[in-house]
């Protein structure tokens, strides 16, 4: 299993749009609105590196969303 | 489907609480036929073993490519499954805390026959959560947890209060140094297990309701194999003939403790252990309509109209909501987006993050970053002096982004 987090910067106004949108996503296990850097903080889920190209092409479709970077998870400890 | 963390996480915690005030109701109804406490208590955990394994072998079944129990209950769920060695010791604490818990109930039945007066002060296992969480889950209690802590346990006390019942030391003995540690060991150690990480993927829920109460099951029938032996009473023999006669409504009280547990765990796996308790204590607010519903077919006695009494229930509630809406409305969770310099070993730096109190989750990422760090606190203060400054202090990191989090989904 491949885990990543997508960094999403999007357009002034469209983060409910764009929420909507991302919530239809196969493969995405949880949807952050961050206030920062970025808009959205995206944790995807997928068997293979195939599937993730798949999931970041369909968040960069959305209508609103400037740039994506994705951010592959190597190691990870958590309570 | 996707929902709000927040929301799913009282979801699971209110269903749970719903079917517990109903199994209570059906457990006053069972309590007029069966009357030794031991023999009741036994035979409903035969029937809790046998429908958490018909029910994980059902929610096993696969359609179109995944399990009922995957597609409703919990995403994590695959299919009934043995247990990994990492697993078994935390099952046999939680197993032993289970045991402990339901033995103290039957000695609680067995002593003052009542346990409505009793029961409320088991919401007090709270404080005892706040405080071991303090101590395992690197995490120091904030001022507002301990606040809410006490707010729900009084108002859970005061929401259930009799005003005829008379109390023995005994079995607040019984309350204090049985029951609620039996259950913060079940609490802390189910959490543990849904933390889990098992093939690489989270650990469910179903699952480890299952083998909790194959463990519990075991370590009970040790028990009263036992007591039965040195008392030269046959609880055992008895509990299997109730569990012939009264299979319906057994069964009923089964199916109910099977999923208000998977729903407990499932809320334990998103919220800290605390923090469920003081949801599920509303299991308080849900069992009125309940006992009105009982005093009205004539299975306990008719509910009091004393003002006195329907003012300190009142206010019972009231405090409890109070005190739930706050541990929900004080909770910051944030990323911290983090960027070394070359030359610093990757699992030392791992390691000195993870040890910073309310760090969650560290992750080491290739891509812009080196590390991404989840934290949850509760005040901004807090999150400044006590992560972000110990962060900037760990050798090697060149820049560091704080994300405060707005709003959360999760997969269910």
């Amino acid at each position: 299993m491949i885990s990543a987090y997508i960094l999403i910067h999007i357009s002034p106004g469209s983060t409910d749009k764009v929420i909507t949108e991302l919530r239809k996503i196969e493969n995405i296990a949880k949807i952050s609105v961050v206030a920062g850097e970025f808009d959205i903080v995206v944790r995807v889920q997928v068997k293979t590196l195939e599937r993730l190209l798949k999931a970041t092409d369909k968040i960069q479709m959305i209508k609103g969303v400037n740039k994506t970077t994705t951010q592959v998870i190597e190691k990870e400890i958590s309570l | 489907m996707k929902i709000r963390r927040k929301y799913l996480f009282y979801l699971l915690a209110f269903s749970s609480s719903i079917i517990v005030a109903l199994i209570s109701g059906l457990d006053v109804v069972l309590g007029k036929y069966i009357k030794n406490p031991l023999v009741f208590g036994l035979s409903i955990f035969y029937f809790g073993l046998l429908t958490s394994i018909l029910f994980t072998l059902f929610l096993s079944i696969s359609f179109k490519g995944k399990s009922i129990g995957e597609r409703t209950i919990d995403p994590s769920f695959k299919k009934i499954r043995l247990l990994k060695k990492e697993e078994l010791k935390y099952h046999i604490l939680a197993g032993t805390g289970n045991a402990i818990l339901t033995l103290g109930y039957f000695w609680l039945l067995i002593l003052i026959k009542d346990p409505s007066l009793v029961l409320p002060f088991s919401q007090v296992v709270i404080l005892y959560l706040v405080v071991i969480e303090s101590i395992i889950e690197k995490n120091t209690p904030t001022l507002v947890e301990i606040q809410s802590s006490v707010i729900v346990t009084l108002g859970a006390i005061l929401g259930s209060i009799s005003l005829s019942g008379t109390i023995s030391l005994e079995s607040f003995a019984i309350v204090f140094l049985i029951v609620n540690p039996g259950w913060v060991l079940q609490s802390v150690y189910q959490r543990k297990l849904k933390m889990m990480k098992i093939n690489d993927k989270s650990n469910d829920s179903i699952n480890i309701r299952m083998w909790n109460v194959i463990f519990a099951c075991l370590f009970t029938l040790v028990f009263v194999f036992f007591y039965d032996y040195y008392t030269g009473s046959s609880n055992f023999s008895e509990s299997l003939k109730t569990f012939v006669d009264y299979f319906g409504l057994l069964t009923l009280a089964g199916i109910g403790a099977f999923f208000s547990y998977v729903f407990y765990i499932r809320a334990l796996g998103i919220g800290k252990a605390s923090i469920t308790q003081a949801v599920k204590s509303s299991v308080i607010i849900f069992s009125i309509p309940i006992s009105i519903a009982l005093a009205y077919f004539g299975f306990i006695d008719p509910i009091s109209t004393d003002p006195v009494l329907i003012i300190i229930r009142v206010s019972g509630i009231i405090l409890m909501l109070l005190g739930i809406i706050s541990f929900a409305l004080t909770l910051i969770k944030a990323y911290i987006f983090i960027k070394m310099k070359p030359g610093y070993p990757i699992e030392v730096t791992m390691q000195k993050l993870w040890d910073i109190n309310g760090v969650n989750r560290v992750t080491a990422v290739a891509g812009d970053y080196d590390f991404i760090v989840k934290i949850r606190t509760r005040t901004l203060v807090k999150g400044y002096e006590r992560i972000l400054r110990k962060i900037a202090s760990i050798e090697g990191i060149k820049d560091y982004k704080w994300q405060s989090v707005l709003k959360e989904w999760e997969d269910i």
